[in-house]
């Protein structure tokens, strides 16, 4: 807020001469600056009245030292006649007061939208990421197009073997996030932390504020125990004290020396709060691809450099590991990476907006014709008294431009606001990392369009003010007669014009809504309500091994399980929205894969028995397993629980599978897996995602062999969920008291959570649509409440001669239609064609759906006659008498 | 003789000030009443300093410190005392008719 302060009044400053500023220009700024901390102190409204009281001191100010400090010379003529034209504007504001507001409003409103969606996008696409050379940075992965994946994550011997043979890079960094216990004797906290390779900083371009970065010796399999801080944690944990460098902190129960402190920026890929190195070990095989990977291009080498270089290094991976070919390098440059998902919504937002500001102008524009028309009389006079058409042109220019100042700053400030709502209203919307803001480039924007705006809406009047002949201005009744048909035709262009762009906007907002609202009529796969869900992670010196850790949540299922109103209670590995972790499996007598063919991941999950029933997962063949069904010993029965997205991959043709056999592919023993039930699929990675294959094993397979510190616990209550948490954390602290519960949301949450994108975007839009609509019946209104105001002579004629006071508004309201009708015709094949744009938000919904143009056409007539019926009803009530007054 | 001037040579009658010294001053001064804001304060300077009423130093006063060392101090000239002080003769003047007449009134009531 400060700097956005800032930035409009550095901008302000510019009103004043530039020898002033010269002089004086920096401490000007400094005593605002000055001023502003002061009146922040005061709250909110004292800041933005001061503000607006040192801008207005500008504003009041800056006519005079323009005088004062150039008397002489030509331009000072020019000057003086701009001082009069805005004076003149002035007053001719004050006179009109409504319409004046009115006109601010509109224009305010749309340049708010414009100036949110634009920073939002500025943020977004084309603001640099803050590190040196940004664009030399490219986002590292592999992929997988026969494993269904687009991303697999890198392998880190794919990475060493990468870093060590690429050329086209200056350096590269694998980094990967995960959570820890943060303990510190009484309390815990759970902390997301980045492990990286050692030179993640250097790739970055970023350096400690205190200490030092990691070194490659501390990067490898059992390095020592050090950990880099942020700068959050320095100033909570440490008060910011630069002895926190060599201090110990606790991490998962283990003590960690702290080597340094990065700054902000560096919180990489956002949100981290501390980082541990990788440990990697590059000589085992065989590793899971679970990291991201950050590279520096050298100067000149380009990402499809990148693309070759890292090929060439994967054959080597190729011919030792996966001679399949199956796992590839993928490049891309980073920023790309992240504004991916944004693109389509950004695209549609900016559509949307752009067409809020041109029906917002068109009003505008019929609004000053309407008064424009009103002053035909004055504007005779002036122009016989002398003045050139030039100089009324120039006058009603500054008048425009004034509006449009004055919009264009209550828009910024507007739109400043609107961007923080927005970024309030929806936190996953925006990464953390984009820098969010209106800048100066915004601010530029802003006032750039206004100053459009007003070109486009000053052109309209002047063009017919210049026109003016004068004696038909002074002749009889100030020009009742005079030109009103061509004003009339343009009028009522504008008003087609609005409602034409309102319409594309309706029926594209229609069709989002209509798809955001199909997508949360999806069936999930489960109950979201009643379920409340947290995680737990064991630090591994206490819970040494999988069977511990198992036991462990055993506990805690049973005291959940005691708490009053608790139904069920489970765990699970994964849960829906919240992670992926797959792996390959094979039917009994399936056909080995041939070279190329596509081999879908399998999303593998654990659960304990009561999960199914505390989550409300449907059973559709067979049983679930039972509490001590199956084990992990060589020959002992394992059973499994698969989705019906698998079943139907591994068994194609079988109606019930249950009885069937699998093995993860490429075992050579002889332990089969038996299906013993099928549950429906659960919508695992989001509403709008098609579900992969997906199975669960009984906890009873996880042995002291294996190592499982984190689930995801789920308990079903007849209550309302939130309401469990409190009892939920006493419950975990009895058992264990240095153990953080995070994550702990109801599944409702997290099911609206998964669709916090959508949703805002649908929302903008009715917001976009709703000032659309508004703007556009308004114009209906003011045109028809003109027309009426112009003609009540010739209606008061009508009356007297005997026409019913229906017929008269009748006729108005038709009047009204007309142009709703007519923008109808022209905006719904307008909109069908806009529509196809929209195309992957719509989630399948088809982007001619009939039901959103009937709909958008009803809600225009409906409005559209509303709007008409109040100054039909004053045209039916003009009293015959008028006919007899002279009626100017 | 506009508010700002007269309140901006009051504030230097006292002592050497930077602007925005002056403007805290003027603050004080008027019990929060006048708030210089940027543009009339450093606007009504340089008009002070065109009349020879005010003038800037060179450099700035040795017990200014650091940020304020920094910045451009003023003074009153002697053309500048005489001004303030018949601007103060003549609101005196006028002080001492609105006293008579508010007295007069309240007689009369």
């Amino acid at each position: 807020m400060r700097r956005f302060a800032s930035a409009l009044y550095r901008a302000a400053l510019r009103a004043l001469p530039a020898e002033l500023r010269a002089a004086h220009g920096a401490e000007m700024e400094a005593l605002f600056n000055e001023e502003l901390d002061e009146a922040r102190a005061r709250g909110r409204a004292a800041y933005v009245a001061a503000c607006a009281a040192a801008i207005l001191d500008i504003a009041a100010r800056a006519p005079y030292e323009h005088l004062r400090l150039r008397r002489d010379g030509p331009r000072e003529q020019r000057m003086r006649s701009l001082i009069i034209d805005l004076r003149f504007a002035l007053r001719s504001f004050m006179r009109q007061p409504g319409s004046t507001a009115l006109i601010v409003a509109t224009l305010g409103l749309a340049v708010a939208a414009n100036t949110a969606v634009f920073a939002l996008l500025d943020g977004l696409f084309f603001k640099p990421f803050p590190f040196p050379e940004s664009s030399r940075l490219v986002y590292l992965n592999e992929t997988a197009p026969r494993w269904n994946l687009d991303y697999t994550g890198i392998n880190y011997p794919d990475f060493t073997t990468w870093r060590s043979t690429a050329t086209a890079f200056e350096s590269m960094a694998a980094y990967g996030v995960t959570s820890v216990n943060l303990t510190d004797g009484a309390s815990s906290e759970r902390a997301t932390a980045g492990i990286m390779t050692y030179d993640l900083p250097r790739v970055l371009g970023v350096h400690p504020i205190v200490g030092r970065t990691f070194t490659a010796d501390e990067d490898k399999p059992h390095g020592p125990k050090v950990v880099l801080i942020g700068y959050d944690l320095w100033q909570t944990r440490f008060g910011g004290q630069r002895s926190a460098v060599g201090a110990s902190l606790r991490v998962n129960s283990e003590t960690y020396t702290i080597v340094g402190v990065l700054p902000t920026s560096a919180e990489f890929p956002g949100g981290v709060k501390l980082w541990m190195p990788i440990d990697g070990d590059s000589t085992a095989h065989f590793q899971s691809y679970q990291y991201d990977g950050v590279g520096r291009l050298r100067p000149g080498k380009s990402v499809d450099d990148a693309k070759r270089d890292l090929y060439h290094a994967q054959i080597a991976v190729w011919a030792k590991d996966d001679t399949g070919h199956v796992v590839s390098p993928s490049v891309e440059p980073l920023r790309a990476t992240f504004a991916k998902n944004f693109r389509a919504v950004g695209q549609v937002l900016g559509a949307a907006v752009a067409l809020v500001l041109l029906i917002a102008c068109a009003n505008v524009a019929g609004t000053m014709l309407a008064r424009s028309i009103f002053r035909r009389r004055e504007i005779g006079v002036r122009v016989a008294l002398g003045a050139s058409a030039g100089r009324v042109t120039r006058q009603l220019l500054t008048e425009s431009l004034a509006l449009a100042a004055l919009s264009g700053a209550l828009g910024t400030l507007g739109g400043e606001w609107a961007l923080r709502a927005i970024v309030a209203a929806s936190p996953t919307l925006v990464p953390p990392w984009v820098s969010l803001g209106v800048s100066a480039r915004t601010i530029a924007y802003s006032f750039g369009l206004v100053t459009l705006a007003a070109a486009l809406f000053g052109i309209a009047p002047v063009f017919q003010l210049t026109r003016l002949e004068v004696s038909s201005q002074l002749v009889g009744g100030g020009g009742r007669a005079a030109g009103s048909v061509p004003q009339r035709r343009l009028l009522d262009a504008l008003v087609t014009l609005e409602v034409v762009f309102a319409v594309v906007l309706l029926v594209g907002c229609g069709l989002l809504v209509r798809a955001y609202a199909n997508l949360h009529n999806v069936d999930p796969g489960f109950r979201p309500d009643g379920v409340a869900e947290f995680r737990l992670a064991l630090p591994a010196v206490r819970y040494r091994n999988g069977l511990e850790q198992r036991r462990f949540f055993e506990s805690v299922v049973a005291r959940l399980d005691a708490i009053p109103g608790v139904d069920h209670a489970g765990f699970v590995t994964c849960p829906p929205f919240g992670c992926h972790w797959g792996s390959f499996f094979q039917a009994e007598g399936a056909p080995a894969l041939v070279k190329g063919q596509q081999d879908p991941v399998t999303l593998l999950r654990y659960a304990s028995p009561d999960y199914f029933a505390t989550m409300g997962i449907q059973l559709a063949h067979g049983h679930l397993y039972a509490p001590n069904e199956g084990g992990s010993t060589p020959g002992a029965f394992r059973p499994a629980v698969v989705n019906e997205e698998l079943a139907h991959q591994f068994w194609p043709g079988v109606a019930d599978p249950t009885g069937k056999r699998f093995h993860s592919r490429g075992d050579t023993s002889s332990s089969w897996t038996t299906v013993v039930g099928v549950v429906k699929d659960v919508k695992h990675y989001g509403l709008s995602t098609p579900m992969r294959p997906g199975l669960y094993f009984p906890i009873t397979r996880i042995d002291s062999a294996s190592d499982f510190p984190t689930y995801a616990m789920v308990v079903h209550t007849t209550r309302d969920a939130a309401s469990l948490f409190p009892e939920i954390r006493r419950a975990v602290h009895e058992l264990d008291p240095e153990l953080p519960v995070y994550q702990a949301r109801t599944m409702r949450a997290a099911l609206d959570a998964s669709l916090a994108q959508q949703r805002t975007t649908a929302f903008a839009l009715a917001a976009f649509a709703a000032i659309a609509l508004a703007l556009a019946i308004g114009g209906i209104y003011a045109m028809l409440s003109y027309v009426v105001g112009r003609r009540r002579h010739e209606i008061g004629i009508r009356i007297a001669l005997g026409a019913q006071r229906r017929q008269v508004s009748s006729l108005v309201v038709r009047q009204g239609l007309r142009l709703v009708v007519i923008g109808l015709a022209l905006g719904l094949p307008l909109s069908l064609l806009g529509s196809r744009a929209l195309g992957s938000l719509l989630f399948g919904l088809s982007a001619y759906d009939l039901t959103t143009y009937a709909g958008v056409a009803a809600v225009l007539v409906i409005t559209g006659a509303l709007a008409a019926y109040i100054p039909a009803r004053r045209a039916a009530r003009v009293e015959p008498k008028i006919a007899l007054s002279d009626g100017a | 003789m506009s508010r700002p001037w007269f309140f901006i040579l009051l504030s230097l009658a006292a002592q050497d000030r930077h602007g925005s010294g002056i403007m805290r001053d003027v603050l004080d001064l008027t019990a929060g009443e006048l708030r210089l804001w940027p543009a009339t304060l450093y606007g009504a300077l340089d008009e002070l300093r065109e009349r020879e009423w005010i003038r800037a130093l060179d450099t700035a006063p040795a017990f200014a410190r650091n940020e304020s060392a920094r910045k451009r101090w003023y003074r009153i000239t002697a053309q500048g005392r005489r001004a303030l002080a018949a601007e103060t003769a003549s609101l005196e003047a006028t002080l001492r008719t609105a006293q008579r007449r508010l007295a007069h009134r309240t007689e009369s009531a």
